[in-house]
């Protein structure tokens, strides 16, 4: 198995930077969404206003938005003609890591509106009642709420690093620059590659194995 | 420190639950006692800003205090939440929000761990604690705070016979050095063996206030009298 493997890679040696290159925009992505989107979430939970309802039901849309209309939201975005065009972001990978962020943020917001709610409204009480400032509040709600955040970031990681339409569209699929797993796939699948596409296919499934048993063993830990 | 209480009310919509005209509460320990829904708990929220008044004042040895209120109340809850950490990282979990130094937080462990024979406890993780084990280490988690006010809302319920005689000890330690602590509670029996006060609630409105032995020997209104079997 493993002889297959290393033949594998020597054989399609541009496999590799392509794994390494999708890990690099999702991490970074998730990365990025996350430290917004678990903060806001956390704030949105414990505060009630006035439109929180009617921002939550704007989240729940934007969770199942699809990729490809973001892909196009952004290319608009960085086209060389539209407002960002300036800073000649097209086609490279922060095009990409921008449009996964965009469409991973709701997710994660979202996700940790609902999950921490409950919880996050005790342990602010608790805080507070023994001289707790704002800061360490949140911060305590974020160390105990880290197994249903971790879940969550999860998801968004898992959400980036399996969409193909956001960045076909904003990172163009070039070899070498901005070719990502899925991208690799699919450009593969349509010139009948199919042991290639497969073989993708299977790195992709074994990242969500080792990140689900590394998540299992951590909250077991727990 | 002394609480004083004017024309406090509080609603919610249309319904008043608390409306209290006077009140003060002393150094000592002052026990509230009521049946459900007296409004005990909306009156120690009012008291330690954890709700907003309605109307009315409440002054804190004579002054309002807004934004500092927090270092000089501290507030046991009736279900409080204990941290996912040890006993001991929750025990002085508080005194690390203040920044207390380590030799201080060392200290403050030295006078209070042994009131509740809690020692066998510090290492265990909250999760494994049985209800009354949760309510010594939240109790305990408050009174090192040492803060000029303490507030307990009933802080024995979860405890056995002997560990609520220990914590009552605790209470009267607690309210040594010009401290008030106020308990509140169900039980006409711990008000008689830890009150220096007592108040007695209804319906969102204090009924009788004064020294233990004026409201529990000689209590004036009938529903007072009916629960003392007097």
């Amino acid at each position: 198995m493993f002889e297959f493997i290393k033949d594998f890679f020597t054989t399609y040696s541009d496999i590799l930077p392509v794994i390494a290159l999708s890990l690099r925009v999702s991490l970074t992505a998730a990365f990025i969404a996350s430290l917004f989107g678990l903060t806001l979430g956390v704030i949105t939970a414990l505060n009630e206003f006035k439109l929180k309802k009617p921002l939550m039901r704007v989240t729940n849309t934007l969770m199942s938005l699809p990729p490809v209309l973001i892909g196009l939201l952004v290319y608009m975005l960085i086209t060389r003609k539209g407002p960002l065009g300036s800073y000649g972001l097209l086609f490279t990978p922060t095009a990409m890591i921008i449009a996964q962020c965009i469409l991973v943020f709701p997710i994660i917001f979202g996700l940790t509106v609902s999950s921490v709610s409950e919880a996050a409204k005790d342990i602010q009480l608790t805080c507070i009642t023994l001289g707790a400032g704002r800061r360490d509040t949140l911060l305590t709600i974020l160390s105990e709420c880290r197994m249903q955040l971790l879940s969550v970031v999860t998801a968004g990681f898992g959400r980036a690093i399996s969409e193909v339409g956001a960045v076909m569209m904003v990172g163009g699929n070039i070899r070498g620059k901005t070719r990502v797993m899925t991208t690799y796939i699919a450009l593969e699948t349509g010139k009948g590659n199919f042991e290639e596409a497969v073989f993708i296919g299977i790195v992709l499934l074994c990242i969500s194995f080792i990140i689900n048993i590394t998540l299992y063993r951590i909250q077991r830990r727990e | 420190m002394i609480i004083s209480v004017e024309n406090l009310v509080k609603d919610y919509g249309s319904a008043r639950v608390l409306d209290v005209e006077k009140l003060q509460l002393k150094e000592g320990i002052n026990v509230i006692l009521g049946s459900n829904g007296s409004g005990k708990s909306t009156l120690i929220s009012l008291i330690s800003g954890l709700l907003k008044p309605s109307g009315g004042n409440i002054l804190y040895n004579g002054k309002k205090i807004d934004d500092s209120l927090r270092n000089y109340i501290s507030v046991l809850v009736q279900k409080p939440y204990l941290f996912k950490k040890s006993s001991y990282e929750n025990i002085i979990s508080g005194l690390k929000f203040k920044k207390i130094s380590k030799e201080e937080i060392e200290l403050r462990l030295e006078k209070y761990l042994h009131y509740l024979d809690v020692e066998p406890l510090l290492s265990k993780k909250s999760h494994w604690l049985s209800g009354g084990e949760r309510a010594k280490i939240a109790l305990l988690r408050t009174a090192v705070l040492e803060t000029e006010v303490t507030i307990l809302d009933e802080p024995t319920a979860a405890m056995d016979i002997e560990s609520t005689f220990k914590a009552e000890v605790l209470f009267r330690d607690m309210a040594s050095n010009n401290r008030t602590v106020i308990v509140v509670t169900h039980d006409v029996f711990q008000a008689r063996r830890i009150a220096d006060y007592v108040l007695f609630m209804d319906k969102g409105k204090i009924i009788e206030m004064g020294l233990k032995y004026d409201v529990l020997d000689n209590p004036k209104s009938a529903l007072l009298k009916q629960i003392l079997n007097k």
